[in-house]
């Protein structure tokens, strides 16, 4: 619990086209306070999260208690407070996929970015999740790199695209 | 006024369709525990402590929330209902931390006449023993995690009677708290009009007034009862 009242009085700049695509969303919806998971949706799809001082814009929009709306993103899974980074590779840790060795594969990638899953780099790049299965058991251990599942997966080759796609080395 | 015919523990009553089990078992002095009920503002049926069976339903089903029906049988005192009213007592107080001894609340707490009607001697479960934070920030009130049941009278009370919700339930699970704002101190919430009226819904001494010694505390949930009796009154 930290003080953040701050926060919730400063105004989002009106240029940004993520807030844009949240105004126009919350117009098409009719400033109706029952569409708030639909514009949550899309503000969680602009941002890749939610921060607080879009939290309170959309509140502030939509007329609704403060408290209802962060129960609302608190209560679903899909929507974040934190950052899940510019990148996010996702390894599956259901059955078939730990049993092909996917803690290996998150062993490696702890090693070499010191990130353990749920966390995100320092400069926001790269996040590491993990999934209880993502329905792909046959190309077992599936790890997901940005929404492109890569099947059979080897450590040192999704490092080589992770590194790739995030300009790390 | 039209009636229709129910039966509570083999008493016959005739009774108002309109009406839920709860408000009839009440009206005719049949005593069934209750944590989340409060006069006035709406039944959620979280508590799970007014459940009651009713002859032709294998579940056992919540009073507070079932309205009355014609020809329904209904018990309230089984050994059934009585071994789940004790499970879920002992379970309210594994959750949090309940230290009745040095509480504001005690003496005067639902949760504990609960334990006593209940007759719990021990909890068979283990304590979760959560850390939960003790918000003082504002001027007059004091918001102690350490003693919520997650009942929500405050919640609904601020939202149904106030008009402020302040209040609400963040997370899920075991994880779940009651948040003023964006899980803001209290104090400086934006919302809260420092009326006061969920510090006397709470059942328990989670939330409480400054400068009160253990022990001491007077709680007054009636007064939302009259206030919305009041409120429905034509002038």
């Amino acid at each position: 619990m930290k003080s953040d009242t701050a926060i919730l009085s400063k105004e989002l700049p009106k240029t940004d086209p993520r807030v844009k695509l949240i105004a126009a969303k919350m117009k098409k919806e009719n400033y109706k306070p029952d569409a708030l998971i639909e514009i949550l949706h899309t503000a969680q799809n602009a941002y890749g999260y939610l921060p607080k001082e879009v939290l309170a814009y959309i509140t502030k929009s939509l007329h609704l208690p403060p408290s209802r709306v962060f129960s609302t993103v608190t209560f679903y899974h899909f929507f974040s407070l934190k950052s899940k980074g510019e990148h996010t590779c996702i390894v599956c840790t259901g059955t078939a996929c730990y049993v092909k060795g996917a803690q290996a594969i998150l062993n490696r990638l702890e090693q070499k970015y010191s990130l353990k899953p749920g966390q995100v780099t320092p400069d926001n790049k790269l996040g590491i999740q993990v999934a209880r299965c993502i329905g792909a058991c046959g190309l077992a251990p599936a790890v997901v790199i940005d929404n492109d599942v890569q099947g059979k997966a080897n450590a040192e080759e999704i490092i080589e695209t992770i590194n790739a796609k995030t300009g790390i080395i | 006024m039209n009636t229709i015919p129910i039966t509570i523990n083999d008493k016959k009553l005739d009774v108002d369709p309109a009406k839920t089990i709860l408000e009839v078992c009440r009206e005719n002095d049949i005593e069934i525990l209750t944590m989340c009920h409060l006069k006035g503002i709406i039944d959620i049926g979280a508590c799970r402590l007014c459940l009651v069976e009713i002859e032709g339903i294998n579940k056992l089903l919540s009073a507070c929330t079932t309205k009355v029906a014609a020809n329904m049988v209904v018990k309230t005192s089984t050994e059934r209902i009585k071994k789940y009213q004790r499970i879920t007592a002992e379970l309210f107080f594994a959750e949090r931390n309940h230290v009745c001894s040095v509480c504001v609340a005690n003496g005067k707490c639902e949760l504990q006449q609960l334990g006593y009607k209940v007759e719990m001697d021990h909890i068979r479960y283990p304590h979760l023993f959560p850390h939960c934070e003790v918000d003082t920030s504002h001027p007059w009130y004091v918001m102690d995690h350490n003693r919520c049941i997650m009942c929500t009278r405050c919640v609904r009370v601020c939202n149904e009677v106030e008009g402020a919700h302040n209040w609400d339930v963040m997370n899920r699970g075991h994880q779940v708290r009651i948040i003023s704002d964006f899980n803001t101190p209290w104090g400086e919430s934006i919302t809260c009009t420092s009326c006061g009226k969920c510090l006397h819904a709470c059942p328990t001494g989670a939330i409480w007034p400054k400068a009160i010694v253990q022990g001491q505390l007077e709680k007054k949930p009636e007064i939302i009862s009259e206030l919305m009796e009041k409120r429905k009154m034509k002038l």
